[in-house]
């Protein structure tokens, strides 16, 4: 009888659910800095990179919702976020220096696509990176490597060469 | 010759001595398992239809089940071709992910069942079984509007009309118990194991898949109510 018991027990605990969601659920853009061999390159000037959100926050005021990397200091490699489904995001890159204060932006343009793992899980996006555009202040070019977006944080996506390799 | 090289010689002859034993051994055991009682039975026995239960119960009382039905052949009680046929179901609404989730699709599994009893033409019976399962399916799945945490854009999200094939094993214990005339009524426990899918597009994965069950699962058992005809 306790053997058909601990059996049953085993049935109803193998038969238990679990909810299995990706340990990483955050979909972002990897960007490097790199020069003109390839190699990557750390920044000397503090970076902030702000965007544009649907309130117009960036352009009214430099609001911390605004802000989606703060004050990077020797920034090599490092992650922003997508937006779900908007067409093109524009992100304004400042480098800040001693003396100087240099301003880019970026219009990254994409398709989106809805990723689902369980009903447990929360909703996200993949993307695919189809264009970028920029304004040429501090940056001399800007390419993508990789257009897949996924929650894959470690793949680079997007190579920013600068005019200086500082 | 080195003393390790006398010593892989045995082992590598002891080996094979071994596997050529369980070989013999479990092609004679093979042979008796698939092999009839000779007696006097006539081989085919009848039909039994049968009804699933749990999935129709799983069906009123969760997001998710099937109405599964099963035609049996009973050859000499001992061997039981089966195929099994239904419909499953889910409409799933999150109440923390707010996601909907919906399909409905037939389903069909055929397999064979043998009968362990010693006693193979006593009145119960104790099976042993494997499935193969297919289904062909659409989902959809979509949640309300929300805003996009940073930049604050209204986001939809759907996923619809998405087609998807899905193929699985299943390994079958069951007792099947008769009540009187030709009823019986019987549990079955199962292992299901995926063998292949696919999904159009490249979102993700399912989370039901009709007459599977969820995507990962493992266990399944069915309570029938069985008829000979």
């Amino acid at each position: 009888m306790n053997k058909w018991l601990a059996v049953l027990a085993m049935v109803i605990l193998a038969s238990c659910t679990s909810i299995d969601c990706s340990i990483n659920n955050l979909v972002r853009t990897r960007f490097q800095f790199t020069n003109s061999a390839g190699d990557s390159i750390s920044l000397k000037d503090t970076l902030t990179v702000v965007t544009t959100r649907k309130d117009g926050s960036q352009k009214i005021i430099f609001t911390s919702d605004s802000i989606i990397y703060n004050k990077g200091v020797g920034t090599c490699k490092f992650n922003l976020p997508i937006s779900h489904t908007h067409p093109e995001d524009e992100l304004v890159f400042h480098f800040i220096g001693e003396k100087v204060h240099i301003v880019d932006t970026l219009w990254i343009a994409k398709e989106d696509y809805p990723h689902f793992e369980s009903v447990d899980c929360n909703t996200g996006y993949f993307h695919k990176l189809t264009a970028i555009r920029h304004t040429h202040n501090c940056l001399d070019s800007v390419v993508i490597v990789n257009p897949s977006v996924t929650n894959d944080d470690q793949v680079v996506h997007v190579h920013i060469y600068p005019k200086i390799s500082n | 010759m080195t003393i390790k090289s006398y010593m892989s010689i045995f082992i590598r002859r002891s080996a094979i001595s071994l596997l050529l034993l369980v070989a013999a051994t479990s092609a004679q055991a093979q042979m008796k398992f698939f092999s009839m009682q000779k007696d006097s039975i006539p081989l085919f026995r009848g039909f039994a239809v049968s009804f699933d239960m749990v999935g129709a119960g799983l069906m009123m009382f969760s997001d998710y089940g099937q109405y599964e039905g099963a035609l049996r052949v009973n050859l000499h009680d001992e061997w039981f071709p089966i195929f099994e046929a239904g419909i499953g179901k889910a409409k799933h609404e999150d109440e923390v992910t707010f996601l909907n989730y919906s399909t409905s699709a037939p389903y069909f599994k055929i397999g064979i069942d043998k009968n362990m009893l010693r006693d193979k033409h006593g009145p119960n019976r104790l099976y042993l079984g494997l499935r193969y399962g297919f289904t062909s399916y659409k989902i959809d799945i979509t949640r309300p509007d929300y805003p996009d945490p940073t930049w604050l854009w209204d986001t939809s999200y759907s996923i619809n009309d998405v087609a998807c094939k899905y193929h699985w094993a299943e390994i079958v214990v069951g007792i099947d118990a008769k009540l009187f005339g030709p009823l019986h009524l019987g549990w079955s426990v199962r292992y299901k194991q995926r063998l292949s899918h696919s999904e159009e597009g490249n979102w993700g994965t399912p989370w039901y898949v009709p007459g599977f069950g969820t995507y990962d699962t493992k266990l399944g058992a069915t309570f029938n109510v069985i008829i000979d005809i």
